[in-house]
């Protein structure tokens, strides 16, 4: 008798339900069966508890796919791909899933599929892909914590899980869409190529999963690689490999079409939109903006501005405010402060730099704007006379800072985010929301008669003259959607024009409105604003409104680029 | 000094840059014994036991890993003749979907049009009420099962014992009748058996493969896997319409028209038979009907055969020329040939090649189906609904007999007559014939060719029980009972793959709630229903095995020199025939090597017809070819399953799409991946078009695993083996947004 049965043995059947003895139904052995349905058994009955060796069964079949030798000095480990033997099963992606016991839905290597041909020769290939390991690793270069490290001898680019607080930058830096952020834990992870097991004589988890052994981990000449790359030889549909110089190898025999494509070339899905981002972006521009655009308009037209200090305290608040939530933005907060350790590489380690210093400059000048509502106190003319210098150094600052956020996306060399893109973007919000940010506090603090002054007229000009600039590079990206060259700045129209149709529609309302219809009555039109308070306010809520709306468009229409993708 | 300093160096770099700590040690890996190699470190086993996977019929070995006695991983076996150490993502997902959410976890009942928890005792009394006064009111055809073949063989026994001795039902049938029907009786016929004569390891030794209507990489990858362990370089030959990922990695791809492959296997025929290129003393001595046959296809000249298929005259002679010349072919099929209208003449037609080239019996040969569900066979043989249990005939009087006495029942219970087909049933619910309807494992609101149908046809039924892992299919919220069931690796039992390699499954997950296996069910049923007596013996499947082993004993299956289910574990899975007594040698044994077979006159019979022309050819207003197919190797069927894993939905497309060649879609206005309608006579349905050059002009395709696709097609059937022709109907695409 077996354990099962014996349990079925000795229970009691189960007490009829009333219902039961109504309908005279036989006595139902309900509990008895549940009970054994709940008994394991398969230990006592079948397991193989000592009879397997120690040693990994699997070895055979992975024995010549895997190097015997570490690299040697100019060397590294790289995968290589014979195309000729993946068939698109996926085992790959579902072995290094299990193996590595990554979260449910979370994949380190995907498989995508390449078609063309003709009616006649019609082909395809399907593509296994996961982390290249990098001769020039973007994600490490963009990592603000210094999270990444490659390996000086295997060349592997590993990412450091306790390091990484989170911010994705490296998600947006990979061009093959290698590194994967996990939600849950607030930090990214990625194919590290099963180094704990490639040190122990074992395959990594995709090599040992194919069943047709496409997969092979080699040892490859680093020069050959950089040669490799410089020639653009990849993938046929691939990011281009001279940007990061990526180790993998895909060998085939056979000749593809010239016409193949990644059967997800046509796709085109909105991405995150980072709303911590957005507003940092925009906010850290508009203070930005509003300090250095005072500091221009008062050299126009001295005293017209209002409350110095009071133009002052609103750019650093809405700096604070910017920089509180960037925060937001990582996956752990509380390790913000590592956001500095990259600075050697890392634009984004700049730009937490230096907007730290413009935030502090900035409050320090406020300060020292503030003294004389102090009652005096020791050296204080001498703190006075530092005042311009800081004021100075706190709007360059700022400046740098823009430039800083520029250079974080333009190094991303993703084509939506173009120097010439992103500079009139960025640089743009700067001027027009600083300007109207200072016309708002020039008109609930200023005098009436001010309000007519020169610098003000100025600002008026460079809200129009911003607004116009950005429309119009905007709207010329719009026109790309009928571009018959599929590129980078189509795909961004097709998803402002098709998933994200209603934002883009309301981005260009307020932007017309608040930045050039409103500003254009007032500069040009015969009828002056009654109330110069309502007025400002609205147009700076109007053009916020419209700037936070390009930004969010800026993310999540700026299709990132990846390795062939399957059907979605 | 000079150590505090370092030390205060590396305290200074650990606390910038940490490269240990939680998440670093989350993803750690470790040496697990039993030869795994290295798993993560949190789950290392304390025990490893051996188990068939659930999903198709190649019938993978998994190694799964145990924790106190519990299914904690798994990872394909490496020592185990079928798979050699691998699996498709599916077998490695296998333990996801036990825990997913949507399991059924307790009895359901409807009450006031929406289903409501009840007591095992009150569903089971109330199914056997309902049932019997059906029965009562409308006869014993008035109830009838649709059941599966992805229950355990013991479990399929149950059900066919229970329905048709115990409850007296007459009609019950499987999902294996839109899997595999056709080639069961294409064996039948010709062989005298429902008998695939092949071992995997034809795969390997093979010099020439012929696949048909197989897209071998993505429905089968293990068996792929088999064909690159080929070091024969063998010649690979595709016959399939569309340019599939194996036609891309075959050496000819045959891109035949939908349904002439037919005619093509006539006219290779006859070109064979007029070079001279068969084996004479072969058909003499070990065949029935070839004179007739060559008489038949000599009418398939090249000039017809070409014009029939589609392939041109060189293409066809040069494929009898790769047949002639090779020394060990093999033909293998899948659906293609299956779901087809003449689906057991194509079988029966490559079954002719196999024998006249005596391309059978020998290794690396034969007429060999990849049929789909992990237990297809032992539903073919065990299921009790077309044959009699162990592959016996209804309608014979000396099986009824054997039946009786080896179950110890009385003959009288055993009807006289075999079930109708899955059609069938279905019809005669429509007909208002059938009334109550059990369905297990199965859902054929999804699945069933000409859906909407379906849905028309469960309003007539007065009670529907569903009896399945979960309780949101299709199918059952349908139900007005649900019964819980649990799945695989929540119960034992035995399965036989595509290659009669009979394997088990055990119990290393605990079922959710109340549910039971479907074998406990079937316990419960059979005392509710007060034929509980008949059942005394069948106390658990291994009990279960021993009756089934009696049943084979003697018949072509013959498997009773099997011990147990131990024995089966020890040698890594049995293939029958392995009659008692026999001394079992090699692990991969093929059938037919003496060129006896299981007719009457031991004669392999030739078999064949005309070819017809397709059931709903294209029109003007329908001008394009509608085929269907397995879409992904993450997607099984319906996707009950695999849809539950978060790891097998990211590695299929997440929306319907069809395959429009890249002419029709030029004529057509179709832009790549716009959304498209796809309309027939039936249905009008949207898809994403994925614009390709792998679908020929007039054809398009769409893969089978998402709901609506079923609306669309046409229910034709196989006359001989009633198995719906599901790859081929006419339709209608055009652009649905601007």
């Amino acid at each position: 008798m077996t354990v099962a049965e014996a349990a079925c043995a000795v229970l009691p059947a189960a007490a009829p339900s009333k219902a039961d003895q109504k309908r005279k139904l036989p006595l139902l052995p309900v509990a008895a069966l549940l009970k054994q349905q709940q008994t394991l058994t398969a230990v006592e009955r079948f397991a193989k508890l000592h009879e397997s060796p120690d040693a990994p069964l699997h070895e055979k079949y992975y024995r010549d796919l895997i190097p015997l030798e570490r690299p040697k000095p100019g060397e590294q480990y790289a995968f290589e791909v014979d195309l000729d033997l993946c068939t698109g099963c996926k085992a790959c992606v579902a072995g290094c899933h299990a193996q590595n016991g990554l979260d449910e839905d979370e994949i380190w290597r995907t498989v995508g599929l390449l078609h063309g041909g003709s009616a006649n020769a019609p082909a395809q290939q399907t593509v296994t892909t996961s982390c290249h390991h990098c001769l020039e690793p973007a994600c490490m270069h963009g990592c603000p914590t210094k999270a990444y490290e490659k390996d000086p001898i295997t060349g592997i680019v590993r990412h450091l899980d306790d390091q990484c607080f989170g911010c994705q930058y490296c998600t947006l830096m990979c061009p093959y869409d290698a590194p994967k952020y996990s939600k849950s834990r607030g930090i990214v992870r990625k194919c590290d190529m099963c180094s704990g097991r490639l040190a122990h004589g074992e395959a990594p988890a995709c090599v040992e999963a194919c069943p047709n052994g496409a997969i092979a981990i080699k040892v490859v000449e680093r020069a050959e690689v950089v040669e490799a790359s410089n020639a653009r030889q990849f993938l046929p549909g691939a990011p281009s490999p001279d940007h990061t110089l990526p180790s993998t190898r895909y060998k085939s025999n056979k000749v593809m079409p010239a016409n193949m494509l990644p059967a997800d070339f046509y796709v085109t899905r909105p991405e995150h939109s980072h709303p911590p981002l957005v507003v940092m972006l925009t906010l850290t521009q508009l203070s930005v903006g509003a300090f250095g655009l005072t500091l221009a308009a008062e050299r126009l037209s001295p005293a017209t501005l209002g409350s110095p200090l009071a133009q002052t305290v609103f750019a650093c608040a809405i700096a604070v405010l910017a920089l509180g939530a960037s925060v937001f933005h990582l996956g752990r907060p509380l390790l913000a402060w590592r956001a500095v350790l990259g600075l050697r590489t890392s634009w984004l380690s700049r730009e937490a730099l230096v907007f730290g210093l413009f935030a502090q400059l900035a409050v320090l000048y406020g300060a020292l704007t503030a003294m004389p509502l102090l009652p005096p106190f020791p050296f204080d003319s001498l703190l006075a006379g530092f005042a311009p210098s800081i004021r100075a150094a706190a709007a360059l600052a700022g400046v740098l800072g823009v430039f800083c956020s520029v250079m974080v996306y333009v190094v991303t060399r993703r084509e939506q985010w173009s120097a010439a893109q992103t500079v009139v973007k960025f640089f743009g919000t700067t001027l027009l929301l600083g300007a109207a940010s200072v016309l708002v506090v020039t008109a609930f603090t200023g005098s009436s008669a001010g309000f007519g002054s020169l610098a003000v007229k100025a600002l008026i000009f460079t809200i129009l003259a911003a607004t116009f600039v950005k429309l119009a590079v905007e709207g010329r990206t719009l026109l790309m959607a009928r571009d018959l060259r599929q590129t980078a700045l189509k795909r961004m129209a097709v998803v402002m024009l098709g998933e994200l149709r209603a934002a883009t529609v309301v981005r260009f309302a307020l932007a017309i409105a608040g930045g050039l219809l409103l500003p254009g009555l007032w500069a040009y039109g015969s009828v002056r604003p009654a109330d110069p308070r309502l007025f400002t306010v609205t147009v700076l809520l109007l053009l916020a409104g419209s700037e936070f709306l390009e930004r969010y468009l800026f993310f999540r229409a700026a299709p990132a680029s990846h390795m062939p993708g399957g059907l979605k | 000094m000079n150590e505090v300093l370092r030390r205060l160096a590396r305290a200074g770099q650990d606390l910038l840059v940490r490269k240990d700590g939680p998440y670093t040690r989350e993803l750690l890996q470790a040496p697990a014994k039993f030869g795994l190699g290295r798993v993560p470190e949190r789950s290392l086993p304390d025990a490893t036991t051996t188990m068939i996977c659930g999903f198709c019929s190649t019938g993978c070995a998994l190694e799964i890993l145990l924790k106190d006695g519990k299914a904690i991983g798994l990872k394909p076996t490496a020592e185990y003749p079928v798979n050699l150490g691998m699996a498709c993502p599916k077998g490695w997902e296998a333990l996801t979907p036990l825990a997913a959410p949507g399991r059924a976890t307790t009895p359901l009942i409807k009450k006031n049009g929406s289903l409501a928890p009840a007591s095992w005792e009150d569903a089971l009394g109330e199914m056997v009420t309902r049932f019997k006064a059906i029965k009562e009111r409308y006869g014993p055809e008035s109830i009838a099962w649709l059941g599966t073949g992805q229950m355990p063989t013991e479990e399929l026994a149950f059900l066919g014992a229970l329905g048709k001795f115990g409850m007296g039902i007459v009609h019950g049938d499987g999902n294996t009748r839109q899997c595999m029907a056709t080639s069961a009786v294409a064996y039948k016929q010709a062989f005298g058996f429902d008998a695939p004569p092949f071992t995997y390891k034809d795969f390997e030794e093979s010099d020439v493969i012929v696949l048909v209507g197989s897209n071998l990489c993505i429905a089968h990858p293990i068996m792929w896997e088999r064909i690159c362990k080929n070091q024969n370089r063998p010649t690979i030959i595709v016959i399939d319409p569309r340019k599939t990922e194996t036609a891309m990695a075959a050496s000819l791809h045959y891109d035949v028209r939908p349904k002439g492959d037919l005619a093509l296997f006539y006219g290779v025929a006859r070109e064979l038979i007029q070079n001279g290129w068969i084996d004479r003393d072969y058909i003499a001595a070990h065949t029935s009907g070839f004179d007739e046959f060559a008489a038949h296809v000599d009418g398939f000249t090249l000039e017809r055969t070409a014009a029939e298929s589609g392939i041109a005259a060189s293409a066809i002679r040069t494929l009898a020329r790769i047949i002639h010349e090779g020394k060990r072919v093999s033909f293998w099929w899948t659906m293609g040939v299956n779901q087809s209208h003449q689906g057991v003449r194509t079988a029966q037609a490559l079954i002719a090649l196999s024998l006249m080239t005596k391309n059978i019996g020998r290794p690396g040969t034969g007429p060999n189906s990849i049929t789909g569900q992990c237990n297809a066979m032992g539903s073919r043989i065990f299921s009790n609904t077309t044959n009699l249990l162990g592959g016996r005939d209804f309608t014979n009087e000396t099986d009824r007999k054997d039946v009786a006495a080896l179950l110890g029942i009385e003959e009288s219970l055993i009807p006289s007559q075999p079930s109708l087909a899955y059609d069938q049933i279905l019809e005669g619910v429509l007909s208002g014939k059938i009334k109550g309807l059990w369905v297990i494992a199965t859902n054929p609101a999804h699945s069933w060719i000409n859906q909407s149908y379906f849905h028309d046809i469960v309003k007539r039924l007065e009670c529907l029980v569903v009896q399945d892992m979960y309780q949101d299919t299709e199918t059952a919220r349908l139900a007005d009972i649900v019964l819980p069931a649990a799945g695989w690796g929540e119960k034992e039992g035995t399965f036989i793959n595509s290659e009669r390699r009979i394997g088990v499954i055990k119990r290393v997950c605990h079922a959710p709630g109340q549910a039971l296996a479907d074998f406990h069910i079937f316990q419960l049923v059979a005392e509710a229903w007060g034929s509980g007596h008949l059942f005394r013996d069948w106390t658990s499947p291994e009990a279960v095995f021993q009756i089934l082993k009696r049943l084979s004993k003697g018949r072509p299956c013959d498997f009773s020199g099997i011990e147990d289910y131990a024995e089966i574990d020890r040698r890594g899975g049995i293939q029958w025939p392995l009659p008692q007594g026999a001394v079992l040698e090699e692990d991969e044994r093929r059938l037919f090597a003496d060129g006896c077979y299981y007719t009457p006159d031991a004669r392999a019979k030739f078999l064949f017809a005309e070819p017809r022309g397709l059931p709903e050819p294209t029109t003007p207003d329908y001008p394009l070819l509608l085929l269907t197919g397995r879409g992904s190797s993450s997607q099984w069927h319906t996707q009950t399953r695999t849809k539950r894993s978060a790891v097998l939905r990211r590695l299929a497309p997440s929306e319907l799409y069809v395959e429009v060649s890249t002419s029709d879609a030029r004529a057509l206005g179709i832009r790549p991946n716009q959304v498209v309608s796809v309309a027939s006579q039936r249905a009008t349905i949207q898809a994403r078009a994925f614009v390709t050059q792998s679908v020929k002009p007039g054809q398009v395709f769409i893969p089978m695993h998402y709901e609506v696709m079923n609306k669309l097609t046409f229910a034709a059937f196989d006359p001989f083996s009633r198995q719906p022709a599901y790859k081929a109907c006419a339709v209608r695409v055009g652009p649905v947004e601007s």
